[in-house]
Formats: structure tokens, C-alpha cells, sequence
């Protein structure tokens, strides 16, 4: 399990390097996208099916970009980019085209079925993580630092 | 105060920036807007799209402005975005003249990517560390690492001759697919499909995804349209660079290798 963690910051960062993210927030965004593989792996062991997995994994990590982002004054796309990597389904792609070519239809349309839904549960998880008002995270680092919000 | 043209071009040129470099519409239009309020312009309209900005200010005046700009869909810096953001922070609570702020836009303007080796390393390593992820060994992810390494290496030269994305996808995928089986022809005990799983990665459409999202979200369904097209069809060539590749394979040295 740590191991993963270790391995997924990693593999987040090379992407975060690819698309020359700021070298400041490269930790950052690591993390970002470790948490959300965690979450996922944890609502698999929970036996809560990819779907659901996707849609929680999405959303923790949607919610903690925001929250870095307001902490840092850096621009939510830059964490959310990075993080969302290991949760897209480039395994359903893999699998549904190597379906198809094999002409094994049934296993085909349960690939990509499964492909869509992951996709679907990313794009709700995404759209709750930004459903909460962006005032509230712009209290974040007045909060941190103690004082009292006025703007 | 300044003319308004200067003002315009100043804000569209900072929109133009932001959007070719991968930021989504509504950050766009909100930076656009957000620079000709800071220098007090207040009759404007900003229209963006995922691939053009339309803008015109202090319409009723003499020094009428409007400007359109085409911005061809390319590739993702996170680096300037965040340092636009941060000059665009900056314009808004007035601590940069207009000169000042050209400056500071033309240093954003030629903030590098990083260097090529650089590159070639962290694709490889990403590519590995998604090969284990998805459940590959460690055989797996040095595997995945050198094909991760070839992947950029061809994408490095493809994007120097402009060649259209479609092909870049395509080819990029069946070389991977190519890479991997071949490798597994050496008989050494790698799991081709996470292989081929963890170095697809880098050319899977995450980014088009997640901006064609937070476009539909903010309303902006044109440009989440567009980038929702750009992404499934994206998706669709990878899967036929690796399709045709393990189909050439499978019809070559027969049904077997792949039991």
C-alpha cells in the first residue's frame, strides 16, 4: 500500500514535469495525485465496484486541488491536470480495443460500458468538487495564518 | 490614462497566452476581464472559445477597439499559466504600469519547456510507474520505461515536422504496441498489456477530459464540445494504433501468442 502510495507520486510528477509544471509545486502535486489513487484503492477494497471508486477518488482529489490552490495562489489546473492521470481509463481503452480485435464482442461491450461509466464518474466527480462555492476556499489561507477574512 | 487599444491588446494578448498554453475558457475570459477592469476600462465584451478569443471595448467612444485572435489548440504548459495568473494578480491590485506589465507578459511568453533529456526520463519513468500501478512487476516497468522513453522520443520528432494529432496518436500508440510485443517476442516474461497499459499514458486524453468538464460546468458548452470531441477521438485512435498492431501480430505468427 505504501508502496503504491510512493509509486503513484512518482508517476504523478513525471506528468507534472511532461506538462512543465512549476517546479515549486511538483511535491504538491504529487500528492494530489497519490490521495486520490488512495481513495481508490480503498473504495475498491470496500467492494464498492470502479464506478463508485472513480466518482469518490475524482471528487477527493477535485476537493484537495481547490484546497491547494487557494493555500498556494496557484491555479487549480495545475494540480487537477497533474492528479487526474492515474484515475483516467486508459486501461478501458487498452482493453476494449484488444476486445474488438480479438472478436470477443461480449467482453468488448463489458470493457467499454465500463470505460463510459469510469469516464461518466470522473466527470461527477468532478462537477461535485466544484459545486462547493469558491468563497469558501478563499478563507483557506486567511484561516491558516489566523486572521480574520474581511474581503 | 491610456488608449484603450493598448489596454485591449494587452488583456487579449494575456487571454491568447493562457489559452494556448491549456488554460480552460472561463479563466481566460475572467483573466480578460479582470485586466481591462484593472486599467478601468468598463464597457467591454469578451467572447472565448476553446480555440479563439473575441474582444472590444469602450465601443461607444472615440477610441473604439475590437480584436479577434485564432488560438490553434496545443500543447499544455502548467508553468505559464501559473506565472500569467500570478502577473494577472498583480495588474488587478494595481502594482504594474502598463510597460511593466508587457514586460513581465513577454518573460511568461518565453518561459521554456523543459529540457529534452529531462523529458525523455519523466515519460519513461511515468510510464513505469503506471505500468506497476495497473497492477504490471518490476520486469513490467523497466519495459515500460524504455518504451515510455521511445514514445518521446518519436512524439519529440513528430512535433517538429507539425504533423496532425490524429497521426501523432495513432502512430504513437502502435509504436508501443509494437515495442512491447516485441520485447515479449525475446521471451522474456513481461505482461504485455500492462505494458502497453502504463507507456499509453502519456498520449490518453486526461487533460482534454478534465478541461471539457470544467467548460461544460462553467456553461461554456461550445468549448466543452470541442474538447469532449477532442478527447474521444483521441481516445478512439489509440485504440486503433494498438488494435491494428496486435491484429498485423496475431495474423503473422497466429492466434497462440496472445492465449
Amino acid at each position: 500500500m505504501i508502496l503504491q502510495f510512493v509509486i503513484c507520486i512518482f508517476a504523478t510528477i513525471s506528468f507534472a514535469v511532461l506538462f512543465t509544471a512549476p517546479k515549486s509545486e511538483l511535491i504538491s502535486c504529487g500528492l494530489c495525485g497519490a490521495i486520490g489513487w488512495m481513495v481508490y484503492l480503498g473504495c475498491l477494497n470496500l467492494d464498492t465496484g470502479t464506478t463508485i471508486a472513480n466518482l469518490l477518488a475524482t471528487l477527493a482529489l477535485t476537493l484537495l486541488a481547490r484546497t491547494i490552490s487557494a493555500l498556494h495562489k496557484m491555479p487549480v489546473t495545475v494540480y487537477l491536470i497533474s492528479g487526474i492521470f492515474p484515475l483516467v481509463p486508459g486501461a478501458g481503452i487498452y482493453y476494449t480495443s484488444y476486445y474488438f480485435i480479438m472478436n470477443e464482442m461480449a467482453e468488448c461491450s463489458k470493457a467499454g460500458m465500463d470505460t463510459v461509466k469510469v469516464a461518466g464518474a470522473i466527470v461527477l466527480g468532478i462537477v461535485f468538487g466544484f459545486a462547493i462555492p469558491q468563497s469558501l476556499f478563499n478563507r483557506l489561507p486567511y484561516l491558516k495564518r489566523g486572521q480574520k477574512h474581511t474581503v | 490614462m491610456a488608449v484603450t487599444k493598448e489596454i485591449l491588446a494587452l488583456a487579449v494578448e494575456m487571454g491568447d497566452l493562457l489559452l494556448r498554453n491549456g488554460a480552460e475558457v472561463y479563466r481566460v475570459e475572467d483573466t480578460v476581464m479582470h485586466i481591462l477592469n484593472a486599467y478601468e476600462i468598463h464597457d467591454y465584451d469578451v467572447y472565448v472559445l476553446s480555440n479563439g478569443i473575441f474582444a472590444s471595448a469602450n465601443e461607444d467612444r472615440e477610441d473604439a477597439c475590437s480584436m479577434i485572435r485564432h488560438v490553434p489548440l496545443g500543447a499544455t504548459h502548467l508553468g505559464r499559466i501559473a506565472a500569467l495568473n500570478q502577473l494577472s494578480r498583480e495588474i488587478c491590485s494595481h502594482e504594474c504600469s502598463l510597460p511593466q506589465a508587457w514586460e513581465r507578459l513577454d518573460a511568461c511568453k518565453n518561459i521554456p519547456y523543459n529540457k529534452t533529456g529531462i523529458r525523455l526520463f519523466f515519460c519513461g519513468l511515468g510510464c513505469a510507474c503506471f505500468g506497476y500501478l495497473f497492477g504490471g512487476g518490476p520486469l513490467d516497468a523497466v519495459t515500460a520505461f524504455f518504451t515510455g522513453f521511445m514514445l518521446q522520443i518519436f512524439l519529440d520528432a513528430l512535433g517538429r515536422s507539425k504533423s496532425s494529432k490524429f497521426i501523432k496518436n495513432i502512430l504513437g500508440s502502435a509504436l508501443v504496441t509494437l515495442l512491447a510485443l516485441l520485447v515479449m517476442l525475446l521471451k522474456l516474461p513481461v505482461h504485455y498489456d500492462k505494458v502497453i497499459i502504463g507507456s499509453i499514458m502519456p498520449l490518453v486524453p486526461g487533460i482534454a477530459l478534465t478541461t471539457s468538464i470544467r467548460d461544460l460546468f462553467n456553461g461554456d458548452y461550445l468549448s466543452g464540445a470541442i474538447h469532449m470531441i477532442d478527447a474521444v477521438l483521441t481516445a478512439f485512435c489509440i485504440a486503433v494504433g494498438v488494435g491494428t498492431v496486435i491484429t498485423v501480430f496475431r495474423t503473422l505468427m497466429g492466434g497462440g501468442l496472445f492465449a
